[in-house]
């Protein structure tokens, strides 16, 4: 008895001892944002956000973009505003769900701040309140610099953004080739299907709903149907069945040529990335348009790899910076995606990391228009001005997990 | 004839074996330099030094980082011992109504798949507010790693009994001495088995921590895991490379606190020096 009333003691001095010491550790800025973030001049921000942390969740898979994040932006931010920064490395889905976990709590000062996100998240996200907004129309810099009206700002996967996203970097489809092993380049889909013959076991494409995958099958859907039905189409299953059915026959009839006779497909694009480069297969495909010249660089890709696109265009997004609704620091996050709207700060993105600026060309000044102009984009891309010209719009988010699941269905192991 | 033969059959197996281990293990080594190697070479045609810059480059926030992690998983993998300890007895020691049903519950957390469980108590914490703090973190990588602990502990509870303990009572020793110097020492090479398993059910937690420390709290998973999953071969090598480590590093030293306390501690009458 005595043992066991010990025993219990000592439990429940152990439970004790640990929500003691959980109460040590509170953050240190807390509730220094209230709910006037709405009434603030940016001068203002700046003044509130000074001496605060701000966090940035987002994708952290990608070594250079953190290095630059870390020891780029982060000592800018430092230097100009006094705001420390702080990259939280995590994949999107994981992002939402612990946001949804926070709000569902009703934690008010959220440990979230900006979230780097687009289409079919960004919907869910808005559409659940999940988001903090409009905002886009407080910071300077995206009225100096930004072309307000165009589609690319006001329309994320075709829907509305209405001022509850910044635009972060532009993102195109390209397909990517070693001219030294396969010198022709299918320019549409009926040339792929010439290369896929030719090169039996030697291509394939990610599994959907992997990203750049759905991108790619979107842009075949592109190539054979036409892109301009999709753009207002309703999200309704047999509507878009129809619509899409020649392309999966199509797709259909790629399959025997496929790798593993396209009774499967690599689980995701950094897998086909790495089955490129290891030369498993002769064609990659990726939204990093201009990724190419970093991989030529570092040599993971031979130096006779080239980027190209179909004569009819690729699909291109942006992608674009949020603010959760129940950030803790939501003048911080404004300055923050203010100043990642900064010329000075696109031309090092675009420098440094090859990301297409999301800026207006019109709306910038000599100067700085020379700094983007000046930056070598490295080999095997393609220029700038052709890559744009033959950029296709997404399709209504909607449509994306609608056209994923009818793949699944129709084509993969058929 | 036949004993050769067997040997043989035995020494091939064991080549087999050795070579399932280190091939991959020499492989990791290799790709931390290689950035290109294109099926049929034999050796990697590019070698970069990209892997070792993204370290370099990190080194402070890096040792940091670890060190905390270490601390953390050290902290689970001691509290589960403690706790799987205290569980074991109690199930196999005592009789106590509703025994069965604390048994049941020791292993429920295996029955419930992690993503769900860290969904759900994540919303717990933040109400508590637990959420984004190591306490936190430690207290829900607890959960998983318990019954792990109390399971191998209660393998060795039930086969080392209670009989030598209360020889000991008999002979006048205190409870807490009693069990020190005869339970203790038995069940050593259990409690080590324990503490290693709950320190890498720990270490290599990612989505449960993610949840409960909202990015606040960093641990090396936390780290690694975005460069395996973005298929950045190279540099996701360097880093299990120092996972796997960091985690002997640690396990040898778990041993030899083990062995120390043998010699020196509770087990001085088991050991044969």
């Amino acid at each position: 008895m005595k043992k066991r009333i010990s025993a219990a003691l000592l439990a429940v001095a152990i439970a004790f001892s640990m929500t003691a010491c959980g109460n040590n550790e509170r953050p240190k800025e807390e509730n220094k944002t209230a709910s006037v973030t709405e009434e603030m001049s940016f001068e203002t921000m700046k003044e509130e956000a000074k001496g605060t942390t701000v966090t940035f969740y987002g994708w952290g898979g990608d070594e250079k973009l953190n290095e630059w994040l870390d020891n780029t932006f982060a000592p800018a931010m430092k230097e100009t505003y006094d705001i420390t920064m702080e990259r939280v490395p995590m994949d999107i889905d994981q992002v939402l769900s612990q946001l949804s976990g926070e709000i569902q709590a009703g934690e008010k000062n959220g440990s979230i701040d900006m979230i780097w996100i687009n289409g079919e998240n960004f919907r869910s996200a808005k559409e659940n309140n999940m988001l903090y907004g409009p905002f886009v129309d407080k910071l300077p810099n995206f009225q100096d610099y930004v072309d307000a009206k165009s589609k690319d700002v006001t329309l994320d996967f075709a829907y509305p953004i209405e001022g509850f996203e910044a635009p972060y970097g532009k993102a195109q489809i390209v397909m990517i080739a070693d001219t030294a092993v396969t010198p022709d380049m299918p320019k549409s889909a009926e040339d792929f299907k010439e290369f896929v013959r030719k090169y039996p076991g030697k291509v394939t494409y990610p599994a959907l709903p992997d990203f750049t995958g759905s991108a790619f099958v979107r842009n075949i859907i592109y190539e054979i149907c036409g892109y301009e039905q999709f753009l207002d189409m309703k999200g309704d299953k047999e509507t878009v069945k129809a619509a899409v059915e020649p392309a999966m026959a199509y797709l259909r009839e790629l399959n025997p040529y496929l790798w593993n006779e396209g009774k499967t497909f690599p689980d995701s694009s950094t897998t086909l990335d790495n089955m490129f480069s290891d030369g498993e297969v002769v064609l990659n495909m990726t939204y990093d348009a201009y990724g190419t010249a970093v991989k030529i660089a570092d040599g993971a890709y031979t130096q006779t790899t080239q980027s190209f696109q179909f004569e009819k265009g690729t699909i291109g997004n942006t992608n674009f910076m949020a603010i959760a609704a129940n950030s803790g620091n939501k003048a911080g996050a404004m300055v923050a995606i203010n100043e990642m709207l900064s010329p000075e700060i696109q031309a090092d993105r675009y420098d440094t990391l090859k990301v297409i600026p999301v800026l207006d060309n019109s709306k910038l000044s000599k100067e700085q228009k020379a700094s983007f102009d000046g930056v070598d984009l490295g080999k095997g891309t393609i220029p700038q001005e052709e890559l744009l010209s033959k950029r296709l719009p997404e399709m209504p988010a909607e449509l994306v997990p609608i056209i994923e699941e009818i793949w699944t269905e129709e084509v993969a192991g058929k | 004839m036949k004993n050769k033969r067997k040997s043989i059959f035995i020494s091939i197996t064991q080549f087999v074996l050795l070579a399932a281990i280190l091939v991959p293990a020499v492989t990791l080594l290799l790709w931390i330099f290689t950035e290109r190697w294109t099926w049929p070479d034999l050796a990697p045609q590019v070698f970069s030094k990209r892997a070792i810059f993204e370290i370099a480059g990190r080194k402070k926030e890096l040792l940091q980082i670890l060190w905390s992690s270490i601390l953390i998983s050290t902290v689970v993998a001691v509290l589960s011992a403690v706790i799987g300890i205290m569980t074991a007895r109690a199930i196999l020691l005592y009789r106590f109504p509703g025994k069965q049903v604390v048994y049941f519950f020791t292993i429920l957390p295996f029955m419930v798949p992690a993503t769900v469980f860290a969904m759900g108590i994540q919303i717990t914490f933040i109400k508590m507010g637990l959420n984004n703090r190591i306490t936190g973190v430690i207290i829900a990588h607890l959960i998983c790693s318990l019954p792990y602990a109390i399971r191998l502990i209660m393998d060795g509870t039930a086969a080392v009994g209670s009989r030598l303990e209360e020889q000991a009572r008999v002979l006048g020793a205190s409870p807490f001495k009693a069990f020190y110097k005869t339970s203790l020492p038995m069940l050593m090479p259990v409690i080590l088995s324990a503490v290693s398993m709950s320190y890498i059910v720990s270490f290599s937690q990612y989505f449960l921590t993610l949840m409960i420390g909202g990015g606040n709290v960093k641990t090396f998973t936390i780290l690694m895991v975005p460069y395996l999953q973005s298929g950045n071969r190279n540099i996701a090598c360097i880093y299990s490379t120092l996972f796997l480590g960091v985690t002997l590093l640690v396990f040898g030293v778990f041993e030899w606190a083990a062995g120390r306390f043998m010699k020196h501690g509770g087990g001085e009458f088991y050991t044969s020096e």
